[in-house]
This record gives C-alpha cells, sequence and structure tokens, in this order.
C-alpha cells in the first residue's frame, strides 16, 4: 500500500473515488451519496451532491435533500444538500416552496436561499411574501433572492424596503437592486450613501445613472480614507463609463476631473487602485486616470493591459493621457511587461507626431516582430519626412514589407518627392523586390523604363515585382510585360503577371487568363480564378464552372465567389456548389443566390439549407431567405425557427422571418 | 482625441465563431465570446501584414491557402497570453521546495537523475524559476538534471532561449536570488546565469497534440500552471492525458493556484502537502515504477 492511501489524504481520495465510482441507477445509490454529504471532506461531499444529481428518482432525490436541510448542527451536510439542491433545477421548486412554511424559521430562510438560486421567475409572488416572515434572516434571504432572479415586481419591493428600520434589509435591498441592475429614484440612493453601513452597496447602484450628481458622489468617495469604500467607488465609475460608449464620456470624464483634482494624493490611490486584483476595480481606476489626464500614470494604466478584458478600455485611457503620457511610455517601453508593451505601442501610433521619429527608430532597434509592425504604421502617422528612409529600409524585412509600403504611401502625399527618390535609390541598390511595387505604384510613368528593365531580371522576386508593378503604371505596357511573363518558368512571376492581368481586365487579358487557368502550379490557377472575377472576364465563366466541382473546395469556393462577381452562376452550378462538402463552397454559392434574380429556384435551394448540419450554413441560407423577400418561404422560416437552437442561427432566421411578415 | 479604431475591419459575430472554432481545433484554446474586441485586435495585423481586407476573407485563407499553417501558427501566437514572471506563485513553489524536493531525491537517489517539465512555459520565466530552485536546495549539484520548458508560440521560446530579461519579469523576484543567478546586461535588464541555463531545454509542442508529445521525456514533475485556464473541458481531458503519460509513476503534477482537476482528476491523486495541493499519478501497482 502507497503512502498515499494510508495517509488522511489518501483516506479522502479513496472515499472521493468510491463515491466517484457509484452507479447512480444502482440501488442504495440515493443512501450512498447521502452519507457522502455528511463527510468531513468538502471534496467528498461535493462529488456527493454531484452523484445525486444524477440519481434518476429526482423527487426522491428532493425529498431526502430536504430532510437533510433539517439536520441542525451538520452544517456542513446542510450546505452541501443546499447546493445539491440547487442543482436539481424546477423538480425542488415546489417542495422548497413549502419548505417556506415550515415552523423552523432557519429551514424557511434555506428554503428562500435555494429558491434565489434556482432563479425560477415564477416563486417570485412566494418570495414576495416572505418578505413580512416573522424572522429577520428569512426575510433578509427572501429579499437576496429577489435580487438574483427577479422582475419588476421583485424590483419595486426591494425599492420599498430602502425606507425600512433594518439595516440588514436595507442593504440586501440595494445589493439586489444594484445585481438586477434597476435604478430607484436617485434622490434615495443619494441618502443612502452617507450612512457608513450602507455607503459600500449605494456607491455600487450609483453606478447605474447617468453622468452628473451621481458621477461627483461617486468620485467624491475617493477620498475616504477606507479602501474598499474607495474601491466601490472605482466599480461605479467603471459601471457608469461602461454604460457609455467609449467616446460618448465627455460629462463624465468633465464631473470626474473636476471631483478628483480637488482630492489630496488621489493619483497614487488611483496607481494603487490600477495593480489591484480586482478586474472591476481595476476598469473604473483606468476611468478616473483617464479622467485626471494624469500622465504620470502611463505606465501602471499600460499595464493593466495584462488583463485581456480591460484591454479596449487601457487603449482609450492612454489616449487620455496626452503628449506626456506617450514620452512616458516610450521611455518606458523596455521596463514594461509583454501585454503592456503591445497596448503601449499600439497607443502610440494614434499619439505620435513629428518629433517621435527618432524615439520610434530606438524602439525599432530592439522590439519584438509584432511590436515592429506597430511601430511601422506609427512611422507612417508621423507625416514627417525623417521617416521615409528607415521605412524604405524596412521593406527589405519580408514580416514588416507589406505595413512599411502601406506607412509609406501615407507618407508620399506628404513628402512625394523625398519618398520617390529614396525608393529609386533603394532600388538601384537593390535593397528588396518590395520597393518596386512601392515605387510602381507611387512612381508613374516615369518609372516604366525601369520596370521593363527589371523583368529581365535575373532573380524571379525582381522580376515578379517589376511585372506587378507594371500593371499598376500602365495598361499597354502591363500586358505586354505580363504577356511575357506568363511564359516565365517561375510560379510566383507568373502569378505576378495574372495578377496584373486581373487588373488590366480587356478581352486579352482573358484569353491570357484561360490559359494560366490551366497552370501546372497550383497557386497560379488560385490567383488565376481570382483573376478572372476582378477582370470582369465573362468568357472565362464555362472555365470557372468546370471547377466548382473540383476536389480541391479551395479552388471550388473561390470559382463560384469569381462566377457570382461576374453575374454569370447559373442554376447548373449552384446545384454543385450547394451540394459541395464542404460549407465555404455552400456558403458561397448562397450569397451567389442573393445577388442573383430572385429566382424561385434559388429560395427553394436556400431552403433546403435551412436544415445544414452547419450552423454558419443556416445563417447564410436564413440571410439569403430575408433578403428575396419571397412570402412563400414564411412558413419554411419559421418552421426553421422553432427547431433552431444554435443563437446566431436564430438571431439570423428571426430577421428573415420579421424581414418577410412585414414585406420589407 | 483619436479614435482607437479607427479604419479597422469590424468582426463580425459570425467571423468570430468561424475563428475560434478554427484556433480551438488547432490546439484547444477557447476563447469566450466577450474576447471579441480582443480577439479583432490582435488579429489587425495579421490582416494588414498580409494585405487581407476582412475576417471573412481571413478565415478563407486560413482554411486554403497555401500557407495556412504557418498563418495559423501566426494567428495562435497572437491571440495567446504569454503572461509570465519568475518566482510565480511563491507559495506553491516554496512547498515545492521543502516537501517535495526531499521526497525527489530520495526517490531517485540510485538513478542521480531528475526532469522537470514547465508546459506552457512562455518566455522562459517558469522553467528558469525551476532551475534555479534546484540549484539553490543545494540537493542536486552533481546529479544530472533537466527542466524542458515547451510552448506552442515559437516567438516566445526565442525569447526565452535570449535569457534576458526587464523588471516586469523580474517583479517578485527575492533580491539575493537575483544577485546569485543572473547577471546585469544593460539598463534595467539581467541574463539568466550560464551554469543555470545549462540546465534548460526549450522546444515547441502543442499540448493538443499527442503524438508529438513523444517528443517530451518522461519526467518526474510537471509544472502546467496558468495554461489549461484557456482550454474548454474535452481540451484539458485530452492534455490531462498527455501530461499523465509523460510522468513517471508517483510522479507529481502542479497546476496554477486557480485551477483544479474537479470532475477531471480521475487519473491522479490528489496530495495534500502541508503548505499546498498537488496532484501525483499514481504507483504502478507493486513495484517502484521507474
Ligand atoms: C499565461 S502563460 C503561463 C506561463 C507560465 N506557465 C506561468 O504560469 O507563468 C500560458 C502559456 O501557455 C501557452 N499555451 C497555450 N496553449 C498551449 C498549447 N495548446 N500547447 C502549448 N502551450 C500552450 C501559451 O503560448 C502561453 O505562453
Amino acid at each position: 500500500m502507497s503512502d498515499t492511501v494510508r495517509s488522511p489524504a489518501g483516506q479522502e481520495e479513496a472515499r472521493y473515488r468510491a463515491l466517484q465510482a457509484v452507479d447512480p441507477r444502482a440501488p442504495g445509490a440515493l443512501e450512498t451519496f447521502t452519507t457522502g454529504l455528511h463527510d468531513e471532506s468538502w471534496r467528498v461531499r461535493h462529488a456527493a451532491a454531484e452523484g445525486l444529481r444524477r440519481v434518476p428518482d429526482a423527487q426522491g432525490v428532493t425529498a431526502r435533500l430536504i430532510s437533510v436541510l433539517g439536520e441542525r448542527g451538520e452544517t456542513g451536510a446542510r450546505n452541501a444538500a443546499a447546493e445539491a439542491l440547487a442543482g436539481m433545477g424546477p423538480v425542488a421548486t415546489q417542495p422548497l416552496v413549502h419548505l417556506l412554511e415550515h415552523e423552523d424559521p432557519d429551514q424557511r430562510k434555506l428554503a428562500a436561499d435555494i429558491l434565489g438560486q434556482l432563479g425560477h421567475p415564477e416563486v417570485e409572488d412566494v418570495l414576495l411574501r416572505a418578505l413580512s416572515d416573522g424572522d429577520l434572516n428569512v426575510r433578509v434571504a427572501a429579499a437576496e433572492a429577489l435580487g438574483r432572479m427577479g422582475g419588476p415586481a421583485a424590483a419595486r419591493a426591494l425599492e420599498g424596503l430602502l425606507d425600512t428600520p433594518t439595516p440588514l434589509l436595507r442593504l440586501a435591498a440595494l445589493e439586489g437592486l444594484a445585481s438586477l441592475k434597476r435604478a430607484p429614484p436617485l434622490e434615495r440612493v443619494m441618502a443612502l450613501v452617507e450612512d457608513p453601513a450602507l455607503q459600500r452597496s449605494a456607491l455600487r447602484l450609483l453606478g447605474l445613472y447617468a453622468p452628473g450628481v451621481a458621477t461627483e458622489r461617486i468620485c467624491r468617495a475617493l477620498a475616504s480614507p477606507v479602501r474598499s469604500v474607495r474601491e466601490a467607488a472605482l466599480v461605479a465609475l467603471g459601471t457608469q463609463a461602461g454604460a457609455l460608449g467609449p467616446y460618448e464620456r465627455g460629462e463624465l470624464d468633465a464631473v470626474a476631473r473636476s471631483v478628483l483634482g480637488g482630492i489630496p494624493g488621489v493619483t497614487e490611490r488611483v496607481a494603487q487602485a490600477l495593480d489591484g486584483e480586482d478586474v472591476q476595480v481595476r476598469a473604473g481606476a483606468l476611468v478616473a486616470a483617464g479622467a485626471l489626464g494624469e500622465a504620470s500614470l502611463a505606465v501602471p494604466v499600460a499595464e493593466v493591459a495584462r488583463e485581456d478584458r480591460l484591454l479596449r478600455e487601457v487603449l482609450f485611457t492612454l489616449g487620455q493621457l496626452g503628449p506626456d503620457g506617450r514620452r512616458l511610455l516610450l521611455e518606458g517601453m523596455g521596463t514594461l511587461s509583454l501585454p503592456a508593451r503591445t497596448v503601449a505601442a499600439e497607443a502610440l501610433v494614434l499619439l505620435v507626431d513629428a518629433t517621435s521619429v527618432p524615439e520610434l527608430c530606438a524602439l525599432l532597434e530592439w522590439a519584438e516582430d509584432d511590436l515592429r509592425a506597430v511601430v511601422v504604421r506609427a512611422l507612417g502617422r508621423t507625416r514627417s519626412p525623417q521617416a521615409v528612409a528607415p521605412l524604405v529600409e524596412l521593406l527589405a524585412d519580408p514580416a514588416l514589407s507589406g505595413i512599411a509600403a502601406r506607412a509609406l504611401e501615407q507618407l508620399t502625399v506628404a513628402h512625394p518627392l523625398a519618398s520617390l527618390t529614396a525608393l529609386e535609390a533603394a532600388v538601384e541598390q537593390r535593397a528588396t523586390p518590395a520597393a518596386v511595387a512601392v515605387l510602381g505604384r507611387l512612381g508613374g510613368a516615369r518609372v516604366l523604363p525601369l520596370l521593363r528593365r527589371l523583368a529581365r531580371d535575373e532573380e524571379a522576386s525582381w522580376r515578379a515585382a517589376a511585372v506587378e508593378a507594371a500593371g499598376r503604371v500602365d495598361g499597354e505596357a502591363g500586358l505586354e510585360l505580363a504577356r511575357g511573363a506568363l511564359a516565365d518558368e517561375s510560379p510566383r512571376v507568373r502569378i505576378a503577371a495574372v495578377r496584373s492581368l486581373g487588373q488590366q481586365g480587356g478581352k486579352e487579358a482573358a484569353t491570357f487568363l484561360g490559359l494560366a487557368l490551366k497552370d501546372e502550379d497550383r497557386g497560379v490557377r488560385v490567383a488565376a480564378v481570382e483573376a478572372v472575377g476582378a477582370a470582369g472576364a465573362k468568357e472565362r465563366s464555362a472555365d470557372l464552372e468546370s471547377l466548382v466541382r473540383h476536389g480541391d473546395s479551395g479552388l471550388a469556393m473561390l470559382a463560384v465567389r469569381a462566377l457570382t462577381k461576374l453575374g454569370t452562376v447559373g442554376a447548373g452550378v449552384l446545384w454543385d456548389a450547394l451540394s459541395h462538402p464542404d460549407a465555404e463552397v455552400v456558403k458561397a454559392a448562397l450569397a451567389a443566390l442573393a445577388s442573383a434574380e430572385a429566382s424561385a429556384d434559388g429560395a427553394a435551394l436556400a431552403v433546403s439549407l435551412l436544415g445544414h448540419p452547419r450552423w454558419d450554413v443556416r445563417v447564410a441560407a436564413a440571410r439569403v431567405l430575408g433578403g428575396l423577400g419571397r412570402p412563400e418561404c414564411l412558413l419554411a422560416l419559421e418552421q426553421a425557427l422553432s427547431v433552431e437552437r444554435d443563437a446566431l442561427a436564430r438571431a439570423a432566421l428571426a430577421d428573415a422571418v420579421a424581414r418577410l411578415s412585414s414585406g420589407r | 482625441m483619436p479614435r482607437f479604431d479607427e479604419g479597422r475591419p469590424e468582426m463580425t459575430l459570425e467571423e468570430f465563431r468561424l475563428l475560434r472554432d478554427h484556433v480551438y481545433a488547432h490546439c484547444g484554446i477557447l476563447i469566450h465570446e466577450n474576447m471579441k474586441f480582443v480577439m479583432e485586435r490582435r488579429l489587425w495585423p495579421r490582416l494588414e501584414a498580409l494585405g487581407i481586407q476582412d475576417f471573412g476573407s481571413y478565415h478563407r485563407y486560413l482554411r486554403y491557402d497555401a500557407q495556412r499553417h504557418a498563418e495559423l501558427e501566426a494567428a495562435v501566437e497572437s491571440l495567446t497570453t504569454h503572461e509570465t514572471y519568475f518566482f510565480r506563485e511563491p507559495a506553491q513553489l516554496k512547498a515545492f521546495c521543502e516537501e517535495l524536493l526531499p521526497i525527489l531525491e530520495k526517490r531517485n537517489a540510485h538513478t542521480r537523475r531528475l526532469r522537470l517539465w514547465s508546459a506552457g512555459c512562455s518566455s522562459g520565466e517558469e522553467a528558469y524559476t525551476l532551475a534555479m530552485l534546484l540549484k539553490d536546495s543545494g540537493r542536486f549539484n552533481d546529479w544530472d538534471v533537466e527542466v524542458i520548458g515547451t510552448d506552442l508560440s515559437r516567438r516566445v521560446l526565442a525569447v526565452a532561449r535570449r535569457a534576458e530579461y526587464g523588471p516586469s519579469a523580474l517583479r517578485a523576484t527575492p533580491p539575493d536570488l537575483l544577485e546569485r543567478y543572473f547577471i546585469p546586461v544593460g539598463v534595467n535588464r539581467v541574463r539568466v546565469r550560464d551554469d543555470v541555463k545549462a540546465w534548460v531545454n526549450f522546444g515547441h509542442h502543442n499540448l493538443a497534440d499527442v503524438a508529438g508529445s513523444q517528443l517530451v521525456p518522461r519526467t518526474d514533475v510537471v509544472f502546467c500552471r496558468n495554461v489549461m485556464i484557456y482550454f474548454d473541458q474535452a481540451a484539458r481531458r485530452r492534455v490531462l492525458g498527455v501530461i499523465r503519460d509523460r510522468l513517471c509513476p508517483g510522479g507529481y503534477l502542479l497546476l496554477g493556484h486557480a485551477e483544479n482537476l474537479l470532475s477531471l482528476g480521475a487519473d491522479f491523486e490528489l496530495v495534500h502537502l502541508k503548505g499546498d495541493l498537488v496532484y501525483r499519478r499514481p504507483e504502478l501497482p507493486g513495484g517502484e515504477g521507474r
């Protein structure tokens, strides 16, 4: 026997396992589990409660559990029984309602507690009656229960309790209203917020009101010497801000700024809260930091990004901290945690100006790849001619060249000459083919000779870049280079040629694309399918149609999309696509239906997909049907809605039903 | 104030679900619906890098493009949280040092060999922490010791191998240990000392990849902390199977303090240390088990 089994822990383990091994359907299981409810270890009790939930005779189990609730002195067992009852569902409701009549107030209290956890709205009346129970604990438990699950009547009753002389009940009422998100008239809460015992709960409730008086009172609480009061205030501030969109916080921020500005030491307190455990407190601290516009908080604010859920707020707040905050962030980059560094960089993109280039370049020296991507974007936004050279250099980095190219385009608007010169120099020095692409986009006809020369380069990557760039510069030259490039031995160059043809359009391009569609390389074929769509080359429809049945579902899907673009999807193709095993092909076909003339056939096809095993196909089918506006489909949609379980599909179906019923 | 979501494509709920399911199938990471914003932000740079205009096209790219495997890795990379630091969860580490290490020293006295696995090691702080604790215990100095750090993300592994860290990674490191096991390499930055590094090896491993786990050697202790919180029940079960398989019989599994094996742990026994609860792979019946 191992040490573990002899040790108390091992014995616990053995009991735990024994309970897990019990078959809930076996005779005697009910009693075995009930005994387990009385075990000294919470883990074993928990396993017993779990087991009871699986015993088939739910009524018998409920009755047995209720009897355990009556065992005075057995606290652990009673709690476990309560937990199990809360997991029993509707079958437990009536027996518990009955228990609310028990002569022992303790049991009545437990009944109210559990009913609250069960959360069935139909017991609201019973709980409302329990608010006038002779025993205070029962009244409090009933108020708490109503706060968990109540409707309007519960909210009214809780509101009524705000005036009772019993502090405990007032507290339960405040908490309940806060959790129901029901705001009583503001004056009533404002009166309670001055009572130290109720302050925290009242503050949280204040978070439900529109900015203004409530904000002011909440912010004043940040002067409290009591930490938990300050935290409640921060939670409320976060709730207020959360109800508004991030860019609709003007009033709230103004009020908060005016009050917080007068509280000595508030910056340190906010900094401390930013570092706290509770997510809601941190959310509120972000609002406070932003309202204060306190640049020195930039680093702790960025660190809150370690909590994913607060990412949006962190970004917004960093934006509120202004240029000084930006400087601190830039200086602190090296000391920030990884997640903080990423959001800090994101925020910097928005805050940079022409003076930021040196700092951004310094960051490029050491930052991780994804950060560097952000820095590249920021360089584009500086609108400074100094940013041109580093960006041209970055075109040589495969991970960043796409982003660098776009950033350069931004700069070119402001500094066309500097950008072009730098790009030309880069091409002359054969820095990177990516520079050719940008040059082609920005340089116009004057770079054509250069592109012609590069199209004969020894290296495929330069040839490809030149061919694609020429297509953007000039139709005729583009076509000529593309034709030559279609015979290139490198698929990469052929793909560039195909893309260029896609941009040109016209009869000749269509002919060449026909050849490319039969290329031996899959990449070329994929590019050709897309290019046919882009070029509007209807003469290639038949080629695409034959691809719809292709075993490579990527090609099939692209073919359907391209045909849709061309507006030449025939019924036969649709049938093929709609019965394709890959859902993306089916969805592409549905999209074609939506854009084609609303045919009775199309509607029938879409209806047949309302029962498709994949939720996304059902969503797409419902959308199409909503769009086609054929009333005869209403019945099918309603039927589908009545059996649909997926939330997104339900929403799409409901929308389609609404559109068809209103004849929109 | 400039808007932080200026000009970026929005992710529809539908696109969110398709992308989420795709990621889940690959590595078991489950992204909750309230994280749509986070997902959208983390993937924007990917769309930007590829010149893709919207998330629907990105999903199709992940499914069909010739580069799809590399791109899925890049996507998962940007979606995972890599938060970690040295000497994280000190109470657990104390229990490990004071209670488990003596047991391991005794158990493995005849082989003088010790293997630890930091599964989901992120940028390496945890693996190095364990090596430092082993050194500090003075028990294993002339033993054959290896700490294996594995992670799904290649980017964090590169950081781990570089072994250079800043203040945020060191925020819980006791000053004397900082002195003993790191050397300064610039303003606010330090490097892990070579003798510690010599005990640590890093490798790429997706915990959801059952077959690939054969590359991880049998270990005496697995630390898998703050990793499974991102998985759903089914993925956890799979990963636990992998971990169990890679543990020597009688070997220990340590999870993050917010994690437990409730309703999953049939393959492990719960061991109450004085300072912590840990899990153990049961011994093989009637034997030493190694
Ligand atoms: C929050 S970090 C935890 C780091 C460290 N264990 C600690 O507790 O400080 C989680 C790590 O798990 C990794 N991870 C997530 N899913 C994984 C998977 N399926 N396989 C391997 N690693 C995974 C992530 O890349 C990330 O680095």
